[in-house]
């Protein structure tokens, strides 16, 4: 595949001073293009052993079912040229309705869901596509500044087709008040680049009386390498 | 048709529970592997070790030697408390002037994960290679890693500063 430049403003700055730990951990020197065969041409390759029974369905990983509002979210991976970027490894993780993760760091003051982790995992199919059921995540308070609340979101991690397509970002739920307070939704000087981040509600993939739908389609970088035509 | 890419996001302090399954995968890899071993530590622009960096290597030359491994020739690394990380390669023949790894760098307040590469001091070849070549060379020895006494190889990376690791964007 060609990985071309990418605009400035479309990623978010490296060093960007009110989101505090960017200051002293974004690389400062410009990045370098590098043309090397293999990171525009092959990629890890997970075995399907990997895939358990759960990891395309967050609320089923307890003994019984979580608290807060159950949700679908379904999209599809593809590239510049708008081919579906097939079969290929996509983690989510996020933190629970009251918005607390499972970890060990996390240190906000709200209740664990003792059947609920906040994470999966899943391949695309033929199409590009993907799709879990989740519990709505919460917002939660950084400690980044004076009543800093992160909006609420899902992390995604994209492995892609080849190497170079690595990808690890978040998903918004729209009309979040919180975006224009966030620094790292706001890290994003280009304004359309933030909104491709937010995922939009679908009647279409809402299911009956049982939880809401998510469309978060994602664009990863590279395009064939042979023109279309030829 | 041109799509427009989705931007990039920082994976926050928490991702290791999530990203835990490859982590556990990666020390069997590790343990199982016969290849060399590169450690190294993590720094910030203070030289501050990063404690909560996932470090994730590629040695393509290993698909097949590894193609029992759930995940082969793929290694994810989460920094230590003290900013350390180390992976143990697969042992194939090592092609002169070629990375030994491929290296990919995540951490807190990194708001796009960064690409680099680490090399070996004593590869014979290191002059002739393709990838090193594109680099200035002043900032060549951030990629090489080098040998130390118990036949291991050390390799730090440097998010800022004098020493700032070389990162890449591919072509």
């Amino acid at each position: 595949m060609k990985f071309e430049t990418i605009a400035a403003g479309i990623y978010p700055e490296l060093v960007y001073p009110p989101y505090k730990s960017t200051q002293k951990r974004g690389p400062q020197q410009p990045l370098l293009r590098i043309d090397a065969p293999l990171p525009v041409s092959r990629n890890i390759t997970p075995s399907p052993r990997i895939l358990l029974p759960y990891d395309t369905d967050l609320t089923a990983q307890g003994d019984g079912e979580p608290l807060g509002e159950k949700i679908v979210v379904t999209g599809r991976v593809a590239d510049e040229d708008g081919k579906p970027v097939r079969n290929s490894l996509l983690e989510v993780w996020q933190c629970n309705a009251a918005g607390r993760y499972r970890h060990k760091k996390d240190q906000h003051d709200a209740p664990l869901d003792p059947n609920f982790n906040g994470w999966g995992k899943m391949m695309t199919d033929d199409e590009g596509r993907y799709r879990f059921v989740t519990i709505k995540p919460g917002p939660y308070p950084w400690g980044n500044h004076h009543k800093a609340w992160r909006p609420a979101h899902i992390h995604f991690s994209l492995f892609g087709n080849v190497y170079a397509q690595r990808l690890v970002t978040q998903m918004y739920f729209p009309s979040d008040p919180l975006f224009e307070f966030d620094p790292i939704f706001q890290s994003i000087p280009d304004l359309a680049a933030r909104q491709r981040l937010i995922s939009r509600f679908s009647l279409d993939e809402t299911v009956d009386d049982k939880m809401l739908g998510y469309v978060f389609d994602i664009v990863l970088r590279g395009r064939d390498a042979t023109p279309m035509g030829i | 048709m041109t799509a427009l890419i989705t931007t990039s996001q920082t994976i926050g302090p928490f991702s290791h529970e999530a990203w835990q399954w490859a982590v556990d995968l990666s020390a069997v890899a590790n343990a199982g592997a016969t290849g060399i071993t590169i450690s190294g530590t993590i720094y910030d622009g203070d030289g501050v070790p990063i404690n909560d960096a996932q470090i994730e290597a590629w040695q393509p030359g290993a698909d097949a030697a590894e193609a029992a491994l759930d995940v082969p020739s793929f290694r994810r690394i989460p920094s230590g408390e003290q900013g350390n990380f180390s992976i143990t390669l697969a042992d194939v023949a090592h092609e002169g002037g070629q990375p030994a790894a491929y290296i990919t760098v995540f951490a807190r307040g990194l708001v796009k994960h960064q690409f680099t590469a680490v090399f070996l001091a004593d590869d014979a070849d290191l002059a002739k290679s393709a990838i090193l070549e594109q680099v200035p060379a002043a900032r060549h020895a951030t990629l090489i890693a080098t040998r130390v006494d118990d036949g291991s190889y050390r390799w730090d990376i440097r998010m800022q500063g004098e020493l700032e690791t070389a990162f890449f964007d591919y072509v």
